[in-house]
């Protein structure tokens, strides 16, 4: 009995502001407070409270068969927090319902896992903890940013406890088998693949609304066959994609909620299919074959590589820096620095300076809040070098008490008068 | 008193308010400082007309009254006109254009007039009415210029740079006054020395019409001989002088020391090697931050170089600042850099100098002429000059002796002197 698997990504970034050179070491406010705050009630109302409402009904009319995931990175739900606390009440509803499951991934949205394992696993305890306070959930599959994956972030997850890990269905590594099963990773680890059906997922994320697409217009009948389609040949239909699909990138006029209301209902007059969530699909089929994959893979751009955010010197010398002053970070021990941190990581920053251009490169512009991908290194290398100046002088402070602390030895006559002072260094 | 003064006839192109770069800035410090001992009418494609010179006559062609225009056509060139603006609205000054970037200027020198989006049009309803490229210009303002001589009266045609070439060589032909070519940047300068197009062709013609050439260095002057095959009998070095600075100090707001590179963004520049020597400067000292303030069309290539060269957190580009922005990183600067591959004079190192900032100059400059008081290298020896400006950041014996040595120089570059030595030359050669 194939089941239907909807997870949702949620996640704004912190956008930085033109932050230039003259603000270094005289400015320390480095996002753009105004723009961060614009998005997100553009974004809440067009979508995130329009489309929780929406998901609410389907859950209540379809008496709880209706079940979907979400993966909301800790910068969104600070954005909820800050700006729009009634977004993240309707996703506190939809969590008491028991029939959304939030997922695991890193807090800021970074790609840390590449640079850092160690702010990786912090990073991902830190998201869980969130997920624990306020949907009452501890996350047991994890997706990583942009679904980046590999054996080796298989293995490192699957050491860390997860069940579960969602992934991108690229064609090259599937190699004509079908992403409609549950896979295994190398080296016999247990943790199960559940790969994105990148066909399926797209008619309704990229094509939905897309004139030049011979399939237009999309129906809920027409995309029921193709589901239907894929009894006997699969188990899961994992239809991953950005929740931002629903009212931002496809807008309400398109008739993407009236699609979204009737397709529930209309897979499920089939007795054979079934909604599950990514926990629920792995407890439920055993892995079919093994994806094996060498070369990190993402679900971006054309490519679904890394190049989004690692083909040009510009990224990867932001990526070199910003993970560079790692070590100072962590010694430091400041809440509110690391936090400084921990938001330049997040993966869109770098995804602004990206020069490929052609069609991805449409996409790039379209989210970046920059005019060229040049303004998008510069602004982010100040606000670096103005945390960089905070950084060493703060490592100064936390160093100097060190040597402040040590014991001082007084030297004393034999009739006990002070003789003089002398500082004992202890190691 | 002013009649017996000798009468000259300036042809400019960039003058305030309308410049783009240090030929406006040259022009104007020039032409006021003359005006003491010379009588000056100065006409240039545009001025706004509440824009006054002390002791001279300034002439917009944009501000002639059309019906007191008598205009007498020069050599068939007839055409039924109305005086428009003639705007200098190409940028003789940079090679090509900048993708992504609105420019006005950048330089040293540079100060930024902004015009309005209104007048940027009508700068474009002309362009349709005359033809859009430089040439049409060029003519446009020569025609209308010796219009104007034929009723003047002066002993001497002087012309800056080869706009308004034309227009000298022209009204020389017109009134057998003697003509002076002062040069202050050329075509084998800008675009390097293979260049042989339409701008060197002109810039050959009128040099070898001129009686007089005064370029702004030796520097130069060699060029013109070199490159242009004119016997350097006829020049006479004319070094640029510099406005009095109202110069101070400001406090850095990092602890790394600065390096400060001023200039438009293009191959004559040497921005590239700005780069170099900062990338070598570093491997030493990470302590060091390298500001580039300018635009031009090497600005994406040398941001991504600096990227991939490692040295994103210490190489920072500022793109284009306005007057109180530069004269801010002058005064935070330990070291200015001026890197030229071939730069006729080089204000920018003059105006550091002012502010007390010690300079690495490239040999390849008219401004390391004068400067005696700065360290200087061939613009392709990066480790040389990586080498000068590691030991003046370090070294205070030898920074308080270049910056005391600057200012001395400083006492001789003024424009009283340059206009001295003008008129000087005018009366040897028995102009006046």
């Amino acid at each position: 009995m194939p089941s239907i698997c909807f997870y949702f990504q949620v996640h704004q970034p912190f956008r930085i502001k033109n932050y230039s050179f003259f603000d270094i070491g005289h400015s320390h406010e480095y996002e753009d407070e105004a723009k961060n705050q614009q998005i997100m009630n553009k974004v809440a109302d067009k979508c995130y409270i329009k489309t929780n409402n929406k998901m609410l009904d389907l859950i209540h009319r379809h008496k709880g068969n209706f079940r979907i995931s979400y993966s909301i990175s800790g910068t969104a739900i600070e954005q909820f927090e800050k700006y729009r606390p009634d977004v993240l009440q309707s996703f506190i509803d939809l969590a008491n319902t028991g029939c959304v499951e939030f997922l695991a991934e890193t807090y800021s949205h970074s790609l840390s896992f590449i640079f850092s394992k160690p702010e990786f696993e912090r990073q991902v305890s830190k998201h869980a903890a969130m997920i624990k306070k306020y949907f009452n959930q501890v996350p047991k599959v994890f997706r990583n940013t942009e679904l980046i994956f590999n054996n080796e972030l298989a293995a490192h997850i699957d050491g860390m406890g997860y069940k579960g890990i969602i992934c991108e269905g690229a064609d090259r590594l599937l190699n004509g088998r079908t992403p409609n099963y549950l896979y295994n990773t190398v080296n016999g680890k247990k943790i199960k693949l559940l790969l994105k059906n990148h066909r399926l997922s797209d008619d309704i994320a990229f094509r939905f609304s897309d004139r030049g697409w011979k399939e237009f217009p999309l129906t809920v009948d027409k995309y029921k066959k193709w589901v239907y389609d894929v009894a006997g040949n699969g188990e899961t239909i994992n239809l991953f994609m950005d929740y931002e699909t629903f009212g931002e990138h496809q807008w309400e006029s398109t008739g993407i909620f009236d699609f979204l209301d009737h397709l529930p209902g209309a897979i499920m007059e089939h007795p054979d299919f079934d909604f599950k969530t990514p926990s629920e699909v792995v407890d439920s089929y055993p892995t079919r074959d093994t994806y094996d994959v060498h070369e990190f893979c993402s679900w971006a751009d054309t490519e679904r590589d890394l190049s989004a955010w690692l083909s040009n010197s510009m990224q990867s010398e932001s990526f070199k820096r910003i993970y560079a002053i790692e070590s100072d970070i962590k010694e430091i021990n400041d809440p509110k620095l690391t936090n400084v941190w921990e938001r330049l990581q997040t993966s869109d920053h770098f995804y602004y300076m990206c020069t490929k251009f052609w069609n991805d490169g449409d996409v790039h512009k379209y989210f970046s809040p920059f005019e060229t991908p040049y303004d998008a290194y510069m602004f982010y290398m100040n606000v670096y070098s103005d945390l960089e100046c905070i950084v060493k002088r703060k490592l100064k402070k936390v160093r100097a008490p060190k040597i402040a602390k040590a014991k001082t030895i007084r030297l004393q006559a034999n009739d006990g008068k002070a003789i003089g002072e002398h500082p004992a260094l202890t190691s | 008193m002013k009649s017996s003064l000798p009468k000259v006839l300036m042809l400019g192109w960039e003058f305030p308010p309308v410049i783009n770069g240090g030929l406006g800035v040259a022009c104007h410090d020039l032409s006021s400082a003359m005006s003491e001992i010379a009588d000056i009418t100065m006409v240039v494609p545009k001025t706004s007309p509440g824009f006054k010179m002390k002791n001279m006559n300034l002439v917009g062609i944009n501000n002639i009254d059309v019906n007191t225009f008598d205009h007498h056509p020069v050599e068939g060139a007839s055409l039924p006109y109305k005086i428009h603006n003639v705007r200098a609205d190409i940028n003789p000054y940079y090679s090509t254009n900048i993708e992504g970037y609105s420019v006005e200027g950048g330089g040293s020198s540079t100060a930024s007039y902004g015009t309005t989006d209104r007048e940027r049009l009508q700068a474009f309803n002309i362009d349709s009415l005359y033809g859009g490229d430089v040439i049409q210009k060029v003519m446009q303002y020569a025609d209308i210029t010796a219009s104007l001589a034929s009723k003047m009266d002066f002993d001497v045609i002087h012309a800056h740079d080869w706009m308004t070439m034309l227009a000298g060589i022209k009204i020389k032909e017109q009134t057998g006054k003697p003509l002076v070519m002062h040069i202050h940047s050329l075509e084998v300068d800008r675009s390097g020395p293979d260049n042989r197009g339409w701008v060197y062709q002109l810039e050959k013609k009128g040099m070898e019409i001129a009686d007089l050439l005064l370029p702004v260095s030796q520097f130069t002057a060699n060029i013109i001989s070199q490159h242009y095959g004119i016997d350097s009998g006829k020049m006479k070095v004319v070094h640029n002088g510099s406005m009095p600075v109202n110069a101070f100090k400001s406090k850095r707001r990092f602890k790394e020391k600065t390096v400060l590179f001023v200039g438009r963004l293009t191959r004559q520049k040497g921005p590239e090697k700005f780069l170099e020597i900062a990338a070598r400067v570093l491997q030493k000292d990470p302590d060091v931050r390298f500001v580039m303030a300018g635009v031009g069309d090497y600005f994406k290539s040398v941001l991504e170089r600096s990227s991939y060269t490692g040295i994103g957190n210490r190489f920072h580009m500022t793109g284009f600042l306005d007057q109180e922005k530069l004269r801010y990183l002058f005064s935070v600067s330990d070291v200015y850099c001026m890197p030229s591959i071939s730069e006729p004079f080089g204000l920018s190192a003059v105006e550091a100098a002012h502010f007390g900032v010690p300079c690495v100059i490239s040999k390849q400059s008219g401004v390391s002429e004068v400067l005696n008081g700065a360290l200087k290298f061939d613009f392709w020896d990066d480790n040389k000059a990586a080498g000068y400006i590691l030991n003046l950041l370090h070294d205070k014996t030898l920074r308080n002796k270049v910056i005391e040595d600057a200012s001395e120089n400083l006492k001789d570059i003024t424009w009283d002197i340059s206009a001295r030595k003008i008129v000087n030359a005018y009366a040897e050669k028995q102009f006046i």
